[in-house]
């Protein structure tokens, strides 16, 4: 019995050195390319056979929020952020302070909510300025992905996907739910390979507005997130 | 205790603070006329002060946001015309280049919902940054303007007067420039007199808005004279344009050649008119809209000839005139800002 609550001391101290070391739990993005880092500018090749180079992929992720095990939920206020790869900073987002509970799942949205589209000039993470805006029809774009491939007979052989829309039936925001069994960390993969191991480059190499393909490409932007 | 204290006394402080930061701004009260409707302008989220109304002011007239500093906004929205471009169907901007559509009069936009004659835009604050970037208006881009308008000592002292301090931000920078536009307001025609009791319109005014009502109303709805939907008119489309309007937002077929109903209020000094400025002349207008009739692709509205006289015609275009609002026109607080 007192080994039992001498464990549990134990366990509680190390906890307590381990807030004190590291006080913010932070959810953590990474960019990959079939399980390996993506890397800008560096060749790929896609289940497809397209030879694939990314010059530029960015994101929002939105409405964070950690559920625990023991059902209590912690939401994120404000809670707007832009992974942009080019920015590894942007890929870390310490969202609450560390606790010992065990955390169960992490949900989110892949865009931006209508509500935030249409709620005028805003700043930080949502700054147009970050080159996610569309100005001819106001709203942001939830997801960029920009690259070269072979495969694609367009000019310097570009692919442009400029993901959004927050207009029904065109709304191109996705929710996500990420099941965790862990206290620490949240890591969180986003598979660029599984985007293009289902677009056809030779004919869907370029979608910049909202509409029909951009909902089916937005479907399969939430297939590429998991967690590790 | 102390710790109490400590807690009071710094709360003390900061509240000092916010309270004389506040002072420091002069707060404006947007009026809304008697029986008009509520503005759909979100003014919470942007309180109106004097000092960003004339940091707003500042920059609408400054072409400092545009690439090679030659067009402002005031280029192609004159006050004295109804903040738009007269006599330019379509209008032009950077090295004389020429856009697709006639420039919308800036007139009580506090009570639009959307924006643009394709109404693509959905919030006032996030209009500018379409004719900023766009490459035949200003062709500038929005880090461009923030980082020349920081480099500014005028603009850091404008600022710092609207905001505290002397941050240059693209948020501040549109919020500023909706509190200029969201205050253009034209409230003060004689059809307003007339409404408020203080004259009455003569017998052909009279005998005009008679025939508006039955013919016109029901999209340029009082006292707004304007619509938030968007509708066909029967123009046959500019083949050189191929301007399909609504349908280029939304992507449904029923917007198919729709364009946004504006408002008519100073429509006697707004020319030309029409989303691509083909009539120079209300005459014009009202002969088209006079024109058309049995068609099953207009709206309800429309599919019934007017069949006006020649006199009812000049009546109708006599009584769009006391919509003219000179108070607002030539309204000093609205003029090119003097330093």
């Amino acid at each position: 019995m007192t080994k039992r609550k001498y464990t549990v001391l134990f366990l509680l101290f190390c906890f307590q050195l381990f807030a004190q070391s590291n006080d913010s739990l932070n959810v953590n993005f990474k960019v990959v390319f079939d399980r390996f880092p993506l890397e800008l500018n560096k060749r790929y090749v896609s289940t497809k056979k397209d030879t694939i180079t990314v010059t530029a992929f960015k994101c929002y992720v939105s409405d964070l929020e950690i559920q625990f095990a023991d059902k209590t939920v912690f939401k994120e206020k404000n809670s707007h952020h832009l992974l942009d790869l080019a920015n590894p900073s942007s890929l870390q987002i310490p969202i609450t302070k560390n606790s010992d509970k065990i955390i169960s799942k992490v949900t989110f949205n892949i865009g931006i909510d209508s509500t935030t589209n249409t709620s005028g000039a805003l700043g930080g993470d949502l700054d147009p300025i970050q080159g996610m805006y569309w100005a001819w029809q106001s709203g942001y774009v939830n997801m960029k992905i920009e690259g070269q491939s072979p495969s694609c007979k367009t000019r310097k052989n570009q692919f442009e996907f400029h993901l959004g829309g927050y207009l029904q039936p065109y709304n191109a925001m996705r929710k996500k739910v990420i099941n965790i069994n862990n206290k620490s960390d949240i890591s969180i993969s986003i598979d660029v390979s599984v985007f293009f191991a289902e677009v056809t480059l030779a004919t869907t190499n370029s979608v910049m507005i909202p509409g029909k393909i951009a909902m089916e490409l937005a479907d399969l932007s939430s297939k590429m997130f998991y967690s590790e | 205790m102390k710790r109490a204290i400590l807690i009071l006394g710094f709360g003390g402080v900061v509240f000092g603070i916010l309270a004389f930061s506040k002072s420091y701004f002069t707060p404006l009260y947007f009026e809304v006329p008697k029986s008009w409707p509520q503005p759909e302008y979100d003014f919470k989220k942007n309180p109106l002060s004097e000092e960003k109304f004339q940091l707003g002011r500042h920059l609408f007239y400054d072409p400092i946001l545009s690439r090679d500093n030659s067009i402002s906004c005031s280029s192609c929205h004159a006050q004295a015309t109804g903040f738009t471009h007269v006599d330019h169907d379509l209008s032009h901007g950077i090295e004389g280049k020429k856009g697709t559509r006639n420039s919308l009069a800036l007139i009580n936009l506090a009570w639009n919902k959307d924006f643009h004659w394709d109404g693509g835009v959905n919030n006032l604050e996030v209009q500018p940054i379409n004719p900023i970037t766009n490459p035949v208006e200003m062709d500038e881009k929005l880090e461009h303007v923030v980082a020349k308008l920081q480099q500014s000592s005028k603009y850091r002292n404008l600022f710092a007067k609207a905001y505290g301090d002397e941050k240059v931000t693209s948020q501040r920078l549109l919020k500023a420039l909706a509190q200029f536009t969201v205050s253009l307001k034209s409230t003060n025609s004689k059809y307003d007199q007339v409404m408020r009791g203080e004259t009455s319109f003569d017998a052909q005014e009279q005998n005009g808005y008679v025939l508006f009502k039955k013919h016109c109303a029901s999209c340029h709805t009082e006292p707004l004279f304007n619509s938030d939907k968007f509708e066909r008119n029967g123009l046959a489309v500019d083949t050189a344009l191929n301007d399909l309007g609504r349908i280029k937002i939304t992507g449904r077929k029923e917007d198919h050649l729709r364009f946004k109903i504006p408002t008519l209020r100073n429509i006697q000094f707004t020319k030309p008119y029409m989303h691509d400025g083909r009539f120079k002349t209300l005459n014009e207008v009202i002969k088209h809209y006079n024109s058309l009739g049995h068609d099953k692709s207009l709206p309800k509205e429309l599919a019934k000839p007017m069949n006006l006289s020649d006199n009812e015609r000049v009546d109708m275009e006599v009584f769009l005139n006391t919509l003219t609002d000179k108070t607002f026109l030539f309204n000093p607080r609205f003029q090119f800002p003097r330093e």
